[in-house]
Order: structure tokens, then C-alpha cells, then sequence
């Protein structure tokens, strides 16, 4: 029982961070029709650059939030104007973005390479090794913590998806884009925009996961195929969709090991995935975009 | 207030518009009528912005709209009642009336737009929180036509506004066009199939065929004009 509550808590705390992670990447597709694989470099850069920032200037990872994030906004931006913008889109030309993202993200990974070596790395703090109990069970301070930002930052993007003519415009824009030019939105500025956040929120996922796991250059291929599973399982439709989604692989990955080997748990996402491809091919949470 | 002077587009290869011209004076109602495929929302595309021409210009109060992009001409005064509705689906009718009123010029005055949107059609005001998509043809059409006017157009366009609506419905499409330009002062350019209705609620008509302008002249002409009669009224 013990262990079931252990695994329950364990699976809740990792859902927020799969939730901000497949986000980023559930934006960009519903906005712009494009699979971003350079998702993994943001998520590989942001756990970098925080540990950059913790490293070298001092800064405490959580506190740099805000210049990982902007610096990720950024950064996706002028992809976008660089290079997205001049994609072909959709089914059509799914596979040359595909392909080119795929460069983007070959060419971040291999500069991590150059400038911080292949060795694994952590974000380790004075507060790292802390633990507090949760419904019985000791958890560590970070688990925590990244679960409560992952929170106010879905919160957030909630609030600002639906309550502010911005946001309005990028669900519209998703909708219909032809639609929007008719009332004034500057549809190139969404997509410029919607690139950005999805970058952003890549770059938050890498900053909370370099907080509590190891990584290294490679890291984010697998966190990247995880926001995959996220986002088909939960749809684009909402923050509460790909909450669902997130919730439902990390169950799924937690109690597999009461029945799996440890060293399948990672395969279980996938399993899922082909699950739902099969059963519900729009997704278990329904396909509305961005409703 | 509107020029269109002598305008080709193109999709790809294939020309749609062939040397077309047309012109809307301020407080007109002027109608471009045509059968299937003659080039009519082509036309009303360009002038939106959303297909730009090969060559030829369009002017709106005596300025080149084809550097002002598309974005911009909203803010400008003109709007676009698109063919098929093309509502935002997944999002409540209030949300597709509040972003008609994105521009600059129009979001100031959103909650005086909604207020009169609504007692024009008080069928929106009882959906205003259903999903657009859920709506009944006829309801959607009122939000497309609702939409356009949260930008506080000076010229709007309509492209088909009638096209599979039941009949009652159609009339009170047309009854909306005409309070619309009397009641509001709007400039208006009408698209359609309807030819007889539309001819009876324009001032001048333009008959278009395979993206070329046929016939022009005051509606009461054309709906006179024997060739137009036999082959668009079955006269
Ligand atoms: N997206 C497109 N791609 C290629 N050709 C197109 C496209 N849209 C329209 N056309 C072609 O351009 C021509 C004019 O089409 P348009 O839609 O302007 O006609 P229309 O008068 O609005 O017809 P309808 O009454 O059926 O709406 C047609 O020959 C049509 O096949
Ligand atoms: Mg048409």
C-alpha cells in the first residue's frame, strides 16, 4: 500500500513536467503544422544554460527562469523568421520540416558537444539532496518544486490562451488563418509568436529537468518522443488535455515497474502510444484544436 | 471609394481573373453577380488581400491597396463577409465577435460593437457562449456578418451571404444588407448567384463571366436586359 501511495505521488509530481514539455511541442504543431524536432535541443539547451547560469554566475536554477525562458523565446523567434517561415507546411510538406528541424536539432547537439564535452552533468544545489513527505510519502524539494512551477506555468498559458485578445488570436490562427487576416491579426506574428513560446516552454522543461536528472548532450530525444506521447494521447485541444495526457504516462511509466524490468519502464510510453494510434486515432482526449 | 482597375490573378499556372474592373462609389450598393467558378470570390479575395493580383491595382479612397498588407486593410475600413461562413469552429460566438474587433481602431469600442451586434441579431446574444462550429447555417452566417461589423467597416463585403440558406433565411440575409446600407451608411459589395435579389437590392450590378466583366449598368437595366434574363433568370 505504502508503495502504491510512494508510485501515486512520484507519478503526479513527474505529469507536470511532461506536461510542460509536450506542450511546447503540442503549440507549435496545432499553430503551424509543424512537428518541431529541434524540441529536444531546446529542452538539451535550457537544462545547459541553466547549469551555465548556476555554474559560472551563481544564479539559483529557479530564479533564472526568466532569462532561460526569454532567452528560448528568442531563440525559437528567429528560428522562425530564419528558416520555419520558409517551410512548407502540413501533410504536403510534412517531411521537409521535418527534415530541417531534425538539422536544427543535430547542430545544437553537437555544439553542446564541442563546448561542454559528452560527460553527464547536474544542476546541484544547496537544497538538492532535501526531502519533505507528501500523504506519508519523503519526496525530494526539487520533485516539488518543479511540479508547482510546471503548474503556475500551464496556469498561465492557460489564462493567456483564453482571456487575452493575444492568445485569442493564436487559437484563431489555428483554427483558420485565412479568417484571421480578414479582422486584422498579423498571422505571420502569430506564428513568429506561437514559435517562440513552444521554444520557451522547450527551454523551461530542460531548466526544471536539469534540476532533479542528469543529462548531457543527448539528452532531450527521449523527453522529446515523451511530449509526443503527451500530446497524441491528450490531443491539442487544451492545457487540461495534455494535463490528462501527461497524467497518464507518468501513471503508466510508475506502475509499470510493480510488473515490468526497470529497464523497459522507457518503453512503456511508446507501447501506449500505439495503443491509442490503433484505438482512437484523434487521440484519447478528443482533437479539437485549441478550442 | 473602391477602384478595381484592371486586375489578372493567377493560382499557380491556371489565370482566374482576366482584366477585370470594377468600382464601388461611397454609400453604393453594388452587386457582382456570375455563375459557379466565374471568378466572384477570387475578385473579393484580392481585394482582402488574401490572393494578391499579377498586375493591375486596387485602389480604396484613392490609395494602392497592394502595398498595404492584409492585416492592415481591416484597419483601414474594409471587411469581408467570406464565402461558407470560415468561423473560428472551436471557439464561443462572443470570442469570434471579439476578435472581429482586433484592429486598433475597433477593439477601443469592442463592448459598443457587441451591444449592437447583438440587438441586431438577438439570436447571438442566446449562443454567445456556444461553440461557433455547433451553430445552425443561418446562425453562422449572422456571426460571420456579425464579425465583419465588430471591425467597424466602412466598406463590407459579402461573398454568397445567401448560399444554403432556407428561404426565410435568405430574405432576412438580404433585409440585413439593406438596413445595413440605410440604417448604418455602410458601402456595399455584394456577391452572388441569386441574381433577381441581389440586382433588386443594388444600385448597379456587374455580371462576371470566366473572370472577365460580361455586363455593368444600373440593376434595373440588367434585370431588363434580355441576354441576362435568358441566361441567369430563365426568362
Ligand atoms: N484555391 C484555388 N486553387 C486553384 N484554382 C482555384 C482556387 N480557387 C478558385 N480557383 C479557380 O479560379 C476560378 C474562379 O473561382 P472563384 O472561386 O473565384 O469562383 P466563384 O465565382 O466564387 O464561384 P462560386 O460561385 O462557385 O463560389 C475557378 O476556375 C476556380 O476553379
Ligand atoms: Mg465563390
Amino acid at each position: 500500500m505504502e508503495e502504491v501511495t510512494r508510485l501515486t505521488v512520484s507519478s503526479l509530481l513527474l505529469a507536470g513536467l511532461y506536461a510542460v514539455m509536450a506542450y511546447g511541442l503540442g503549440l507549435i504543431y496545432g499553430v503551424l503544422r509543424v512537428v518541431n524536432l529541434a524540441h529536444a535541443g531546446m529542452i538539451m539547451g535550457g537544462a545547459y544554460l541553466t547549469w551555465v547560469l548556476h555554474g559560472r554566475l551563481g544564479i539559483d536554477p529557479y530564479l533564472s527562469i526568466p532569462v532561460v525562458m526569454g532567452a528560448f523565446f528568442v531563440f525559437g523567434v528567429v528560428l522562425y523568421k530564419g528558416l520555419v517561415r520558409f517551410l512548407p507546411r502540413g501533410a504536403a510538406g510534412g517531411g521537409q520540416s521535418l527534415l530541417l528541424l531534425f538539422g536544427v536539432w543535430l547542430l545544437m547537439r553537437n555544439a553542446a558537444y564541442l563546448l561542454f564535452s559528452g560527460n553527464d552533468q547536474a544542476v546541484r544545489t544547496g537544497y538538492s539532496t532535501q526531502g519533505l513527505r507528501l500523504l506519508g510519502v519523503s519526496v525530494s524539494v526539487n520533485r516539488v518544486a518543479v511540479f508547482v512551477i510546471a503548474l503556475i506555468a500551464l496556469g498561465a498559458l492557460h489564462f493567456f490562451l483564453t482571456r487575452t485578445y493575444l492568445g485569442k488570436a493564436i487559437r484563431a490562427v489555428a483554427q483558420n488563418p485565412d479568417s484571421c487576416l480578414l479582422v486584422g491579426i498579423d498571422v505571420e506574428r502569430v506564428y513568429a509568436l506561437t514559435f517562440g513560446i513552444g521554444s520557451a516552454l522547450g527551454g523551461l522543461a530542460g531548466l526544471l529537468l536539469s534540476t532533479i536528472f542528469a543529462f548531457n548532450p543527448s539528452s532531450g530525444a527521449v523527453e522529446l518522443l515523451k511530449s509526443f506521447v503527451v500530446v497524441v494521447l491528450g490531443g491539442l485541444g487544451s492545457v487540461v488535455g495534455i494535463a490528462l495526457g501527461a497524467l497518464v504516462l507518468a501513471f503508466a511509466e510508475s506502475f509499470s515497474i510493480l510488473v515490468l524490468p526497470s529497464f523497459l519502464t522507457a518503453a512503456v510510453g511508446f507501447v501506449l502510444l500505439v495503443i491509442v494510434l490503433v484505438l482512437r486515432p484523434g487521440g484519447l482526449f478528443g482533437q479539437r484544436v485549441l478550442g | 471609394m473602391l477602384e478595381i482597375d484592371d486586375i489578372e490573378v493567377y493560382y499557380g499556372d491556371a489565370q482566374a481573373i482576366f482584366g477585370l474592373s470594377l468600382e464601388v462609389g461611397e454609400g453604393e450598393v453594388v452587386t457582382l453577380v456570375g455563375s459557379n467558378g466565374a471568378g466572384k470570390t477570387t475578385t473579393l479575395r484580392a481585394v482582402a488581400g488574401i490572393r494578391a493580383p499579377r498586375s493591375g491595382d486596387i485602389r480604396f479612397e484613392g490609395e494602392s491597396l497592394l502595398k498595404i498588407p492584409p492585416h492592415e486593410r481591416a484597419e483601414r475600413g474594409i471587411a469581408l463577409v467570406p464565402e461558407g461562413r470560415e468561423l473560428w469552429p472551436q471557439m464561443s460566438v462572443r470570442e469570434n465577435l471579439e476578435l472581429g474587433a482586433f484592429g486598433k481602431r475597433a477593439r477601443g469600442r469592442v463592448e459598443e460593437s457587441l451591444g449592437q451586434v447583438m440587438s441586431l441579431f438577438p439570436r447571438l446574444e442566446e449562443r454567445a457562449d456556444q461553440l461557433a462550429g455547433s451553430l445552425s447555417g443561418g446562425e453562422q452566417q449572422m456571426c460571420a456578418i456579425g464579425r465583419a461589423l465588430m471591425s467597424k467597416p466602412r466598406l463590407l463585403m459579402f461573398d454568397e451571404p445567401s448560399l444554403g440558406l432556407a428561404p426565410i433565411l435568405v430574405r432576412q440575409v438580404f433585409e440585413t444588407v439593406r438596413h445595413l446600407h440605410a440604417d448604418e451608411g455602410l458601402t456595399i459589395l455584394l456577391v452572388e448567384q441569386n441574381l433577381r435579389k441581389a440586382l433588386e437590392s443594388a444600385d448597379r450590378g456587374y455580371v462576371i463571366e470566366t473572370g472577365r466583366i460580361k455586363t455593368e449598368g444600373p440593376s434595373k437595366e440588367l434585370l431588363q436586359d434580355e441576354t441576362i434574363r435568358s441566361a441567369y433568370l430563365g426568362i
